[in-house]
Protein backbone atom coordinates (compact mmCIF):
# COMPACT_ATOMS: atom_id res chain seq x y z
CA UNK A 1 0.00 0.00 0.00
CA UNK A 2 1.18 3.06 -1.05
CA UNK A 3 2.27 6.01 1.84
CA UNK A 4 -0.56 8.49 2.57
CA UNK A 5 -0.16 11.64 0.82
CA UNK A 6 -0.60 13.98 3.76
CA UNK A 7 -3.64 16.74 2.67
CA UNK A 8 -2.83 20.28 1.78
CA UNK A 9 -1.56 22.41 4.27
CA UNK A 10 -5.18 24.69 5.30
CA UNK A 11 -4.38 28.57 4.07
CA UNK A 12 -4.87 31.69 6.24
CA UNK A 13 -8.54 32.48 3.93
CA UNK A 14 -9.37 28.68 4.68
CA UNK A 15 -8.47 29.18 8.41
CA UNK A 16 -10.02 32.43 9.00
CA UNK A 17 -13.26 31.11 7.24
CA UNK A 18 -12.87 27.96 9.96
CA UNK A 19 -12.30 30.51 13.07
CA UNK A 20 -15.59 33.21 11.79
CA UNK A 21 -17.65 29.70 12.29
CA UNK A 22 -16.19 28.65 14.96
CA UNK A 23 -16.94 31.60 16.82
CA UNK A 24 -20.51 32.23 14.87
CA UNK A 25 -21.63 28.70 15.79
CA UNK A 26 -21.09 29.78 19.79
CA UNK A 27 -22.90 32.98 19.58
CA UNK A 28 -19.88 35.31 19.20
CA UNK A 29 -20.07 38.10 17.13
CA UNK A 30 -16.78 39.34 15.97
CA UNK A 31 -17.55 41.82 13.28
CA UNK A 32 -17.77 44.51 16.04
CA UNK A 33 -14.30 45.25 16.20
CA UNK A 34 -12.68 47.53 13.63
CA UNK A 35 -11.58 45.19 10.74
CA UNK A 36 -7.89 46.49 10.99
CA UNK A 37 -6.98 49.52 12.84
CA UNK A 38 -3.65 49.32 14.92
CA UNK A 39 -4.97 52.06 16.79
CA UNK A 40 -7.98 50.15 18.18
CA UNK A 41 -7.25 47.84 21.45
CA UNK A 42 -7.99 44.75 19.07
CA UNK A 43 -9.20 44.65 15.30
CA UNK A 44 -10.43 41.84 13.67
CA UNK A 45 -7.15 41.05 11.70
CA UNK A 46 -5.39 40.69 14.79
CA UNK A 47 -7.47 38.16 16.13
CA UNK A 48 -7.66 36.54 13.27
CA UNK A 49 -3.91 36.05 13.00
CA UNK A 50 -4.03 35.12 16.62
CA UNK A 51 -6.36 32.45 16.35
CA UNK A 52 -4.25 31.16 12.66
CA UNK A 53 -1.31 30.66 15.13
CA UNK A 54 -3.30 28.46 18.19
CA UNK A 55 -4.68 26.56 15.04
CA UNK A 56 -1.22 25.71 13.38
CA UNK A 57 0.07 24.71 17.20
CA UNK A 58 -2.34 22.17 17.70
CA UNK A 59 -0.23 20.70 14.82
CA UNK A 60 3.00 21.05 16.72
CA UNK A 61 1.99 19.87 19.73
CA UNK A 62 0.29 16.63 17.73
CA UNK A 63 3.70 15.57 16.79
CA UNK A 64 4.79 15.48 20.28
CA UNK A 65 5.73 12.18 21.94
CA UNK A 66 4.83 11.54 25.47
CA UNK A 67 4.55 8.15 27.19
CA UNK A 68 1.11 7.85 27.29
CA UNK A 69 1.60 5.18 30.32
CA UNK A 70 3.64 8.07 32.82
CA UNK A 71 2.70 11.53 33.39
CA UNK A 72 -0.84 11.59 33.31
CA UNK A 73 -3.07 14.93 32.86
CA UNK A 74 -3.88 16.11 36.53
CA UNK A 75 -4.19 19.35 36.51
CA UNK A 76 -4.21 19.97 40.57
CA UNK A 77 -1.32 18.04 41.91
CA UNK A 78 -1.24 19.00 45.01
CA UNK A 79 -3.98 17.81 46.56
CA UNK A 80 -2.93 14.47 45.86
CA UNK A 81 -0.14 14.77 48.23
CA UNK A 82 -2.42 13.18 50.88
CA UNK A 83 -2.37 9.74 49.43
CA UNK A 84 1.49 9.69 49.98
CA UNK A 85 1.28 9.63 53.40
CA UNK A 86 1.58 6.33 55.25
CA UNK B 1 13.11 20.42 62.15
CA UNK B 2 14.15 20.61 58.34
CA UNK B 3 11.90 22.32 56.10
CA UNK B 4 8.13 20.94 54.39
CA UNK B 5 10.05 20.45 51.46
CA UNK B 6 12.53 17.53 52.59
CA UNK B 7 9.20 16.34 53.89
CA UNK B 8 6.73 16.23 51.83
CA UNK B 9 7.90 16.65 48.20
CA UNK B 10 10.24 13.86 47.23
CA UNK B 11 7.91 10.84 47.89
CA UNK B 12 5.11 12.90 46.58
CA UNK B 13 6.58 12.98 43.37
CA UNK B 14 8.76 9.79 43.10
CA UNK B 15 5.69 7.40 43.73
CA UNK B 16 3.40 9.62 41.61
CA UNK B 17 1.85 6.43 40.17
CA UNK B 18 1.71 4.98 42.86
CA UNK B 19 -0.46 7.39 44.58
CA UNK B 20 -2.56 7.40 41.12
CA UNK B 21 -3.76 3.51 41.18
CA UNK B 22 -4.04 4.38 45.17
CA UNK B 23 -6.62 6.92 44.09
CA UNK B 24 -9.14 4.47 42.45
CA UNK B 25 -9.38 2.39 45.29
CA UNK B 26 -9.63 4.79 48.08
CA UNK B 27 -11.50 7.68 45.95
CA UNK B 28 -14.18 8.32 48.89
CA UNK B 29 -11.20 9.89 50.87
CA UNK B 30 -10.95 13.07 48.48
CA UNK B 31 -14.15 13.99 49.79
CA UNK B 32 -12.95 13.96 53.28
CA UNK B 33 -11.03 17.05 53.44
CA UNK B 34 -10.17 19.04 56.83
CA UNK B 35 -11.94 21.79 58.45
CA UNK B 36 -11.13 25.48 57.86
CA UNK B 37 -8.26 25.59 60.71
CA UNK B 38 -8.15 29.21 60.33
CA UNK B 39 -9.31 32.79 62.03
CA UNK B 40 -10.67 32.93 64.57
CA UNK B 41 -8.80 30.63 66.59
CA UNK B 42 -5.79 30.78 64.38
CA UNK B 43 -2.71 32.09 66.76
CA UNK B 44 -0.02 33.88 65.22
CA UNK B 45 3.64 32.63 65.97
CA UNK B 46 5.44 34.62 68.42
CA UNK B 47 8.00 35.41 65.79
CA UNK B 48 5.99 37.73 63.95
CA UNK B 49 6.05 40.53 66.07
CA UNK B 50 8.62 42.56 66.31
CA UNK B 51 10.78 42.56 68.79
CA UNK B 52 11.58 46.23 68.90
CA UNK B 53 9.88 48.77 66.35
CA UNK B 54 12.42 51.04 64.00
CA UNK B 55 11.82 54.71 66.78
CA UNK B 56 12.66 56.58 63.23
CA UNK B 57 9.56 55.26 61.65
CA UNK B 58 7.34 56.13 64.54
CA UNK B 59 6.45 59.58 62.93
CA UNK B 60 4.85 57.86 60.16
CA UNK B 61 2.34 55.22 61.09
CA UNK B 62 2.69 53.95 57.25
CA UNK B 63 6.60 53.62 57.36
CA UNK B 64 5.72 50.49 59.80
CA UNK B 65 5.57 47.08 58.49
CA UNK B 66 3.28 44.89 59.43
CA UNK B 67 5.12 42.92 61.98
CA UNK B 68 5.71 46.43 63.57
CA UNK B 69 2.14 47.36 63.57
CA UNK B 70 1.07 44.50 64.63
CA UNK B 71 3.60 45.07 67.86
CA UNK B 72 2.45 48.30 68.72
CA UNK B 73 -1.55 47.00 68.38
CA UNK B 74 -0.79 44.29 71.08
CA UNK B 75 0.99 46.75 73.20
CA UNK B 76 -1.44 49.17 72.98
CA UNK B 77 0.78 52.21 71.61
CA UNK B 78 -1.26 52.31 68.63
CA UNK B 79 -4.89 51.83 67.36
CA UNK B 80 -6.66 50.57 64.70
CA UNK B 81 -7.79 53.76 63.90
CA UNK B 82 -5.23 55.43 64.23
CA UNK B 83 -3.92 53.19 61.06
CA UNK B 84 -6.92 53.93 59.62
CA UNK B 85 -6.50 57.52 59.61
CA UNK B 86 -2.67 57.32 58.67
CA UNK B 87 -3.54 55.38 55.34
CA UNK B 88 -6.44 57.67 54.79
CA UNK B 89 -4.46 60.57 55.00
CA UNK B 90 -1.59 59.49 53.01
CA UNK B 91 -4.62 58.10 50.23
CA UNK B 92 -6.01 61.06 50.26
CA UNK B 93 -3.33 63.19 49.60
CA UNK B 94 -1.70 60.92 46.81
CA UNK B 95 -4.14 58.84 45.55
CA UNK B 96 -4.67 60.21 42.36
CA UNK B 97 -1.34 60.46 41.26
CA UNK B 98 -0.44 56.47 42.14
CA UNK B 99 -4.16 55.70 40.72
CA UNK B 100 -3.39 52.13 42.47
CA UNK B 101 -7.05 51.82 44.04
CA UNK B 102 -9.96 51.09 41.66
CA UNK B 103 -12.30 51.30 44.82
CA UNK B 104 -12.01 52.03 48.49
CA UNK B 105 -14.08 52.66 51.22
CA UNK B 106 -14.54 55.90 52.99
CA UNK B 107 -12.55 57.17 55.89
CA UNK B 108 -15.79 56.68 58.04
CA UNK B 109 -16.73 53.16 56.75
CA UNK B 110 -13.05 51.92 57.46
CA UNK B 111 -13.14 53.93 61.12
CA UNK B 112 -16.70 51.91 62.06
CA UNK B 113 -15.15 48.84 60.52
CA UNK B 114 -11.39 49.32 62.50
CA UNK B 115 -13.80 49.85 66.06
CA UNK B 116 -15.69 46.21 65.24
CA UNK B 117 -12.91 44.54 65.02
CA UNK B 118 -12.10 41.43 67.12
CA UNK B 119 -9.92 43.02 69.91
CA UNK B 120 -6.74 40.11 70.66
CA UNK B 121 -3.49 39.61 70.13
CA UNK B 122 -2.65 36.10 69.06
CA UNK B 123 -6.10 35.45 67.06
CA UNK B 124 -6.76 38.82 65.90
CA UNK B 125 -3.22 39.97 64.58
CA UNK B 126 -4.11 42.30 62.04
CA UNK B 127 -6.29 44.16 63.90
CA UNK B 128 -6.46 47.67 61.40
CA UNK B 129 -4.02 46.40 59.51
CA UNK B 130 -4.64 48.13 56.08
CA UNK B 131 -4.42 46.00 53.46
CA UNK B 132 -4.96 46.04 49.39
CA UNK B 133 -6.47 43.05 47.53
CA UNK B 134 -5.89 42.72 43.95
CA UNK B 135 -9.44 43.75 42.35
CA UNK B 136 -10.30 40.74 41.07
CA UNK B 137 -11.07 39.51 44.68
CA UNK B 138 -14.79 39.49 45.75
CA UNK B 139 -15.42 41.56 48.25
CA UNK B 140 -18.96 42.16 49.64
CA UNK B 141 -18.78 45.70 50.30
CA UNK B 142 -16.70 47.21 47.32
CA UNK B 143 -16.65 46.62 43.84
CA UNK B 144 -14.65 44.45 41.91
CA UNK B 145 -14.16 45.03 38.68
CA UNK B 146 -10.91 42.79 37.58
CA UNK B 147 -9.25 45.81 35.61
CA UNK B 148 -12.22 44.97 33.21
CA UNK B 149 -15.34 46.41 30.99
CA UNK B 150 -16.26 42.68 31.52
CA UNK B 151 -16.86 43.14 35.29
CA UNK B 152 -17.82 46.77 35.73
CA UNK B 153 -20.07 47.83 38.44
CA UNK B 154 -19.78 44.08 39.82
CA UNK B 155 -20.55 43.83 43.55
CA UNK B 156 -20.09 40.01 44.82
CA UNK B 157 -22.02 39.18 47.49
CA UNK B 158 -19.53 37.67 49.30
CA UNK B 159 -15.70 37.75 50.10
CA UNK B 160 -13.29 35.81 48.89
CA UNK B 161 -11.77 33.44 51.23
CA UNK B 162 -8.61 35.07 51.25
CA UNK B 163 -10.23 38.30 51.91
CA UNK B 164 -12.07 36.75 54.65
CA UNK B 165 -9.22 35.45 56.14
CA UNK B 166 -7.93 38.75 56.09
CA UNK B 167 -10.98 40.65 58.01
CA UNK B 168 -11.13 37.61 60.49
CA UNK B 169 -7.62 38.15 61.63
CA UNK B 170 -8.46 42.18 61.65
CA UNK B 171 -7.40 43.49 58.82
CA UNK B 172 -8.87 46.08 56.97
CA UNK B 173 -9.24 46.36 53.13
CA UNK B 174 -8.35 50.12 52.72
CA UNK B 175 -8.99 50.13 48.94
CA UNK B 176 -9.06 47.29 45.98
CA UNK B 177 -5.80 47.31 43.98
CA UNK B 178 -5.83 48.47 40.26
CA UNK B 179 -4.71 45.63 38.27
CA UNK B 180 -4.19 44.87 34.64
CA UNK B 181 -7.50 43.54 32.26
CA UNK B 182 -8.85 40.69 33.16
CA UNK B 183 -5.22 39.52 35.01
CA UNK B 184 -3.06 40.30 32.36
CA UNK B 185 -0.21 43.52 31.73
CA UNK B 186 -0.19 47.07 33.62
CA UNK B 187 -3.22 48.34 34.96
CA UNK B 188 -4.92 50.60 32.55
CA UNK B 189 -7.82 52.35 31.68
CA UNK B 190 -10.73 49.86 31.23
CA UNK B 191 -11.39 48.98 27.52
CA UNK B 192 -8.35 51.11 26.34
CA UNK B 193 -4.73 50.58 26.48
CA UNK B 194 -4.11 53.87 28.41
CA UNK B 195 -1.80 53.21 31.70
CA UNK B 196 -2.89 54.58 35.25
CA UNK B 197 -1.26 52.76 37.71
CA UNK B 198 2.05 54.60 38.38
CA UNK B 199 5.23 52.26 39.61
CA UNK B 200 5.07 53.97 43.34
CA UNK B 201 9.24 54.61 42.29
CA UNK B 202 8.77 56.80 39.79
CA UNK B 203 5.05 58.83 40.93
CA UNK B 204 5.78 61.31 37.95
CA UNK B 205 6.34 59.12 35.17
CA UNK B 206 3.75 56.85 34.11
CA UNK B 207 6.10 55.50 31.16
CA UNK B 208 7.75 53.37 34.04
CA UNK B 209 5.91 50.78 34.44
CA UNK B 210 4.79 48.74 37.60
CA UNK B 211 4.44 45.61 35.79
CA UNK B 212 1.31 43.60 36.06
CA UNK B 213 -1.39 42.02 36.30
CA UNK B 214 -0.77 42.72 40.29
CA UNK B 215 0.13 46.40 39.51
CA UNK B 216 -2.05 48.31 42.58
CA UNK B 217 -1.68 45.64 45.06
CA UNK B 218 2.86 46.61 44.14
CA UNK B 219 2.23 50.17 43.63
CA UNK B 220 -0.10 50.52 47.17
CA UNK B 221 2.28 48.56 49.02
CA UNK B 222 5.43 50.24 47.78
CA UNK B 223 3.89 53.52 48.08
CA UNK B 224 2.72 53.14 51.54
CA UNK B 225 -0.64 52.84 50.28
CA UNK B 226 -1.25 49.81 52.33
CA UNK B 227 1.11 47.77 54.69
CA UNK B 228 0.87 44.77 52.51
CA UNK B 229 -1.36 43.09 49.99
CA UNK B 230 -2.34 40.30 48.57
CA UNK B 231 -1.96 39.63 44.70
CA UNK B 232 -2.48 36.70 41.82
CA UNK B 233 -0.32 35.37 39.85
CA UNK B 234 -0.79 33.07 36.44
CA UNK B 235 2.32 34.04 34.68
CA UNK B 236 4.39 36.37 36.79
CA UNK B 237 1.41 38.50 38.10
CA UNK B 238 3.45 38.59 41.56
CA UNK B 239 6.84 38.58 41.13
CA UNK B 240 6.97 40.74 38.22
CA UNK B 241 5.30 44.02 39.80
CA UNK B 242 7.51 43.21 43.40
CA UNK B 243 10.37 42.92 41.43
CA UNK B 244 9.47 46.34 39.47
CA UNK B 245 8.58 48.03 43.13
CA UNK B 246 11.17 46.57 45.14
CA UNK B 247 8.64 44.36 46.97
CA UNK B 248 9.14 41.04 49.11
CA UNK B 249 6.39 38.46 47.15
CA UNK B 250 5.89 35.01 47.63
CA UNK B 251 3.97 32.80 45.11
CA UNK B 252 3.19 29.93 47.10
CA UNK B 253 3.08 26.29 45.96
CA UNK B 254 -0.06 25.75 44.16
CA UNK B 255 -2.94 24.80 46.33
CA UNK B 256 -1.51 26.66 49.24
CA UNK B 257 -4.23 29.32 49.16
CA UNK B 258 -7.57 29.50 48.03
CA UNK B 259 -8.90 30.31 45.13
CA UNK B 260 -12.65 30.67 45.95
CA UNK B 261 -14.12 34.32 45.27
CA UNK B 262 -11.38 35.33 42.92
CA UNK B 263 -12.08 35.93 39.09
CA UNK B 264 -10.31 33.08 37.52
CA UNK B 265 -8.30 32.66 34.87
CA UNK B 266 -7.04 29.47 34.81
CA UNK B 267 -7.82 26.91 36.86
CA UNK B 268 -4.39 25.11 36.79
CA UNK B 269 -2.18 28.15 37.16
CA UNK B 270 -3.41 30.61 39.08
CA UNK B 271 -2.35 31.17 42.26
CA UNK B 272 -2.49 34.05 45.39
CA UNK B 273 0.82 35.69 46.39
CA UNK B 274 1.35 37.72 49.42
CA UNK B 275 3.00 41.36 48.35
CA UNK B 276 4.92 43.18 50.87
CA UNK B 277 8.18 45.36 51.90
CA UNK B 278 10.21 42.15 53.57
CA UNK B 279 10.08 38.95 54.17
CA UNK B 280 8.75 38.77 57.46
CA UNK B 281 5.56 40.70 56.70
CA UNK B 282 4.97 38.34 53.68
CA UNK B 283 5.16 34.90 55.60
CA UNK B 284 3.10 36.34 58.36
CA UNK B 285 -0.03 37.39 55.58
CA UNK B 286 1.07 33.42 54.03
CA UNK B 287 0.60 32.32 57.50
CA UNK B 288 -3.21 33.86 57.62
CA UNK B 289 -3.73 32.42 54.13
CA UNK B 290 -2.64 29.11 53.97
CA UNK B 291 -5.84 27.63 55.17
CA UNK B 292 -7.51 24.69 53.48
CA UNK B 293 -10.67 25.89 52.22
CA UNK B 294 -13.78 23.12 51.67
CA UNK B 295 -14.83 25.31 48.78
CA UNK B 296 -11.94 25.27 46.95
CA UNK B 297 -10.70 21.51 47.05
CA UNK B 298 -7.36 22.29 45.39
CA UNK B 299 -6.86 23.41 48.90
CA UNK B 300 -7.61 20.23 50.20
CA UNK B 301 -5.28 17.23 51.40
CA UNK B 302 -1.66 19.16 51.44
CA UNK B 303 0.02 18.90 54.57
CA UNK B 304 -0.89 21.50 56.92
CA UNK B 305 0.78 24.80 57.00
CA UNK B 306 4.23 24.93 58.74
CA UNK B 307 5.42 27.86 60.36
CA UNK B 308 6.39 30.27 57.66
CA UNK B 309 7.36 33.00 60.16
CA UNK B 310 10.06 31.26 62.17
CA UNK B 311 11.52 30.41 58.78
CA UNK B 312 11.73 33.98 57.96
CA UNK B 313 12.90 35.10 61.15
CA UNK B 314 16.56 36.20 60.88
CA UNK B 315 18.74 33.20 62.06
CA UNK B 316 22.23 32.88 63.83
CA UNK B 317 22.55 36.47 65.95
CA UNK B 318 25.37 38.24 65.60
CA UNK B 319 26.01 36.01 62.30
CA UNK B 320 23.00 35.82 60.26
CA UNK B 321 22.62 32.52 58.25
CA UNK B 322 20.24 30.63 56.86
CA UNK B 323 18.25 28.19 59.10
CA UNK B 324 19.03 25.45 57.16
CA UNK B 325 21.83 23.91 54.82
CA UNK B 326 20.86 25.08 51.52
CA UNK B 327 21.95 24.56 48.19
CA UNK B 328 21.67 27.43 46.11
CA UNK B 329 21.81 26.81 41.89
CA UNK B 330 22.53 29.56 40.14
CA UNK B 331 20.44 29.58 36.50
CA UNK B 332 22.39 29.01 33.23
CA UNK B 333 23.33 32.71 31.58
CA UNK B 334 22.34 33.83 34.56
CA UNK B 335 25.36 36.13 34.93
CA UNK B 336 25.87 37.42 31.11
CA UNK B 337 22.26 39.53 30.49
CA UNK B 338 22.70 42.65 28.51
CA UNK B 339 22.05 44.76 31.31
CA UNK B 340 25.63 45.22 33.50
CA UNK B 341 24.29 47.26 36.17
CA UNK B 342 21.68 44.04 37.13
CA UNK B 343 24.54 41.71 36.73
CA UNK B 344 26.32 43.59 39.04
CA UNK B 345 23.83 43.20 41.78
CA UNK B 346 23.45 39.57 40.63
CA UNK B 347 27.07 39.09 41.60
CA UNK B 348 27.00 40.75 44.52
CA UNK B 349 24.00 39.35 45.89
CA UNK B 350 25.90 35.46 44.70
CA UNK B 351 29.30 36.66 46.53
CA UNK B 352 27.11 37.76 49.50
CA UNK B 353 25.36 33.93 49.40
CA UNK B 354 29.33 32.51 49.17
CA UNK B 355 29.93 34.12 52.55
CA UNK B 356 27.14 32.54 54.34
CA UNK B 357 28.30 29.37 56.02
CA UNK B 358 25.11 27.62 55.21
CA UNK B 359 24.44 28.11 51.78
CA UNK B 360 26.62 25.90 48.96
CA UNK B 361 26.46 27.84 45.83
CA UNK B 362 25.74 25.50 43.07
CA UNK B 363 26.91 27.48 39.66
CA UNK B 364 25.54 26.65 35.71
CA UNK B 365 22.75 24.65 36.56
CA UNK B 366 21.86 22.40 33.83
CA UNK B 367 18.31 22.14 33.00
CA UNK B 368 15.93 19.27 32.91
CA UNK B 369 15.87 17.44 29.20
CA UNK B 370 13.67 19.27 26.62
CA UNK B 371 13.55 22.61 28.64
CA UNK B 372 13.13 24.60 25.80
CA UNK B 373 10.30 22.78 24.61
CA UNK B 374 8.48 21.93 27.28
CA UNK B 375 8.56 25.51 28.63
CA UNK B 376 7.34 27.33 25.68
CA UNK B 377 4.07 27.85 23.40
CA UNK B 378 2.63 25.59 22.59
CA UNK B 379 3.59 22.83 25.02
CA UNK B 380 3.72 25.32 28.53
CA UNK B 381 1.04 27.72 27.79
CA UNK B 382 -2.41 27.83 29.09
CA UNK B 383 -3.99 29.60 26.24
CA UNK B 384 -7.28 27.03 26.52
CA UNK B 385 -8.03 27.46 30.29
CA UNK B 386 -9.68 31.22 30.30
CA UNK B 387 -12.40 30.39 27.59
CA UNK B 388 -14.51 28.44 29.50
CA UNK B 389 -15.51 31.11 32.39
CA UNK B 390 -16.16 34.10 30.19
CA UNK B 391 -18.37 32.78 27.41
CA UNK B 392 -21.17 34.51 27.58
CA UNK B 393 -19.48 37.70 28.49
CA UNK B 394 -18.01 37.05 24.73
CA UNK B 395 -21.10 36.44 23.78
CA UNK B 396 -22.53 39.89 25.18
CA UNK B 397 -20.07 42.03 23.36
CA UNK B 398 -16.00 41.19 22.58
CA UNK B 399 -15.15 44.64 22.83
CA UNK B 400 -15.36 44.64 26.35
CA UNK B 401 -12.31 42.06 26.56
CA UNK B 402 -10.10 45.02 24.84
CA UNK B 403 -6.51 44.22 23.86
CA UNK B 404 -6.78 41.00 25.85
CA UNK B 405 -9.39 38.91 23.43
CA UNK B 406 -7.59 36.61 21.82
CA UNK B 407 -6.40 34.98 25.45
CA UNK B 408 -10.20 34.46 25.82
CA UNK B 409 -11.12 33.38 22.67
CA UNK B 410 -8.38 31.09 22.00
CA UNK B 411 -10.10 28.00 23.94
CA UNK B 412 -12.63 27.27 21.43
CA UNK B 413 -9.90 26.67 19.11
CA UNK B 414 -7.51 24.37 20.85
CA UNK B 415 -8.43 20.75 20.45
CA UNK B 416 -9.15 18.67 23.35
CA UNK B 417 -6.61 16.61 22.60
CA UNK B 418 -4.05 19.37 22.39
CA UNK B 419 -5.20 20.91 26.14
CA UNK B 420 -4.66 17.21 27.27
CA UNK B 421 -1.24 17.02 25.98
CA UNK B 422 -0.58 20.00 27.61
CA UNK B 423 -1.29 19.19 31.29
CA UNK B 424 0.41 15.70 30.04
CA UNK B 425 3.91 17.73 29.09
CA UNK B 426 3.12 19.79 32.60
CA UNK B 427 3.20 16.99 34.64
CA UNK B 428 5.99 15.74 32.64
CA UNK B 429 8.00 19.07 33.45
CA UNK B 430 7.01 19.47 36.80
CA UNK B 431 8.72 15.81 37.62
CA UNK B 432 11.75 16.43 35.47
CA UNK B 433 11.81 19.65 37.44
CA UNK B 434 12.00 17.90 40.82
CA UNK B 435 15.16 15.08 39.44
CA UNK B 436 16.74 16.82 37.09
CA UNK B 437 17.05 20.36 38.94
CA UNK B 438 16.41 20.14 42.44
CA UNK B 439 18.39 17.13 42.84
CA UNK B 440 21.38 19.75 41.92
CA UNK B 441 19.88 22.11 44.76
CA UNK B 442 17.50 23.09 46.73
CA UNK B 443 16.43 26.44 46.00
CA UNK B 444 17.68 28.30 42.34
CA UNK B 445 17.82 31.69 41.18
CA UNK B 446 16.08 31.61 37.74
CA UNK B 447 15.06 34.09 34.82
CA UNK B 448 12.18 32.15 33.98
CA UNK B 449 8.90 31.80 35.98
CA UNK B 450 6.39 30.70 33.45
CA UNK B 451 7.63 27.07 34.41
CA UNK B 452 7.06 27.58 37.66
CA UNK B 453 3.37 28.64 37.28
CA UNK B 454 2.83 26.29 35.28
CA UNK B 455 3.94 23.45 37.53
CA UNK B 456 2.98 25.29 40.69
CA UNK B 457 6.44 25.54 42.40
CA UNK B 458 7.16 28.45 44.63
CA UNK B 459 8.75 31.58 43.69
CA UNK B 460 9.92 34.64 45.79
CA UNK B 461 11.57 37.75 44.99
CA UNK B 462 12.96 40.76 46.83
CA UNK B 463 15.07 43.41 46.30
CA UNK B 464 18.79 43.24 45.98
CA UNK B 465 19.70 47.24 44.94
CA UNK B 466 19.02 49.93 42.73
CA UNK B 467 19.81 50.72 39.60
CA UNK B 468 19.62 54.08 36.93
CA UNK B 469 16.46 53.13 34.29
CA UNK B 470 18.59 54.11 30.94
CA UNK B 471 15.44 54.90 29.14
CA UNK B 472 13.95 57.73 31.75
CA UNK B 473 17.11 58.44 34.15
CA UNK B 474 15.08 57.28 37.10
CA UNK B 475 16.37 55.49 40.22
CA UNK B 476 14.53 51.94 40.68
CA UNK B 477 14.95 49.04 42.10
CA UNK B 478 16.05 45.43 41.14
CA UNK B 479 15.25 42.07 42.84
CA UNK B 480 15.76 38.48 42.49
CA UNK B 481 13.67 35.50 42.08
CA UNK B 482 14.42 32.86 43.64
CA UNK B 483 12.30 29.16 43.14
CA UNK B 484 11.88 25.67 44.72
CA UNK B 485 10.33 22.70 44.90
CA UNK B 486 6.97 22.25 46.11
CA UNK B 487 6.33 23.27 49.43
CA UNK B 488 9.87 25.15 50.24
CA UNK B 489 8.21 28.34 51.05
CA UNK B 490 10.19 28.13 54.34
CA UNK B 491 13.42 27.66 52.44
CA UNK B 492 12.61 30.40 50.48
CA UNK B 493 12.04 32.17 53.23
CA UNK B 494 14.89 31.23 55.14
CA UNK B 495 17.61 32.56 52.68
CA UNK B 496 15.51 35.96 51.88
CA UNK B 497 15.78 36.29 55.52
CA UNK B 498 19.16 35.77 55.65
CA UNK B 499 19.53 38.25 53.09
CA UNK B 500 17.45 41.25 54.20
CA UNK B 501 19.10 40.74 58.03
CA UNK B 502 22.19 42.14 56.63
CA UNK B 503 20.82 44.32 54.25
CA UNK B 504 18.68 47.38 53.95
CA UNK B 505 17.17 47.39 50.31
CA UNK B 506 13.79 46.33 51.48
CA UNK B 507 13.88 49.18 53.95
CA UNK B 508 14.48 52.31 51.21
CA UNK B 509 10.94 53.71 50.29
CA UNK B 510 9.92 55.59 47.39
CA UNK B 511 9.85 59.12 47.19
CA UNK B 512 6.90 60.91 47.40
CA UNK B 513 5.09 62.74 44.34
CA UNK B 514 6.64 65.90 43.62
Amino acid sequence: MADQVPPPVPTDEELNTYIRTRYALLGIDISVLPGSDSDAPMDQERLLANGRSILRQDAEVAGFEIDPQFNLPMPFPAPFTAWTEG
Amino acid sequence: MPPQDELVSRRWFLNRMAWVSSAAAVGATLHAGPAIAGPPGMRMPDEAFAPSVRPQVLDDLTELTLSETMTLVRGGRLTPADLVNAYVDRIEAYGDIYQAYADRPTRADLLAQAARTPVGGAEAPFRGACLAPKDNFYTADLLTEGGSLVYEGFRPDYDATAVSLMRAAGGLVVGKAQMGNLAGGRARRYGTTIPTTRNAWTPDDVRYSPAGSSSGTGSAVAGRLAVVGIGTQTGGSVIGPGNAEGLTCIKPTFGRVSLHGVIPLSYTRDHVGPMARNALDAAILLQVLAQPDPNDPRTLGLPPAPNYVLAATPFGGDRPRVRWPTRVGIWPDYLSGDNTQVTQLRTSFIEELERNPAVQVVPDVTLPDQWDELTSAPLGGSHGDPTAFFIEHLRKDVRNFADRLPRFLNGMLQSADTYVKVQQARNLLRHRMLTQLFNQCDVVLTTSTGAFDGTGLPLLCMPIGFDMEPDNGNRVPRGVVMAAPPFGEERLFAVAAAWQAITDFHQVRPPDPA
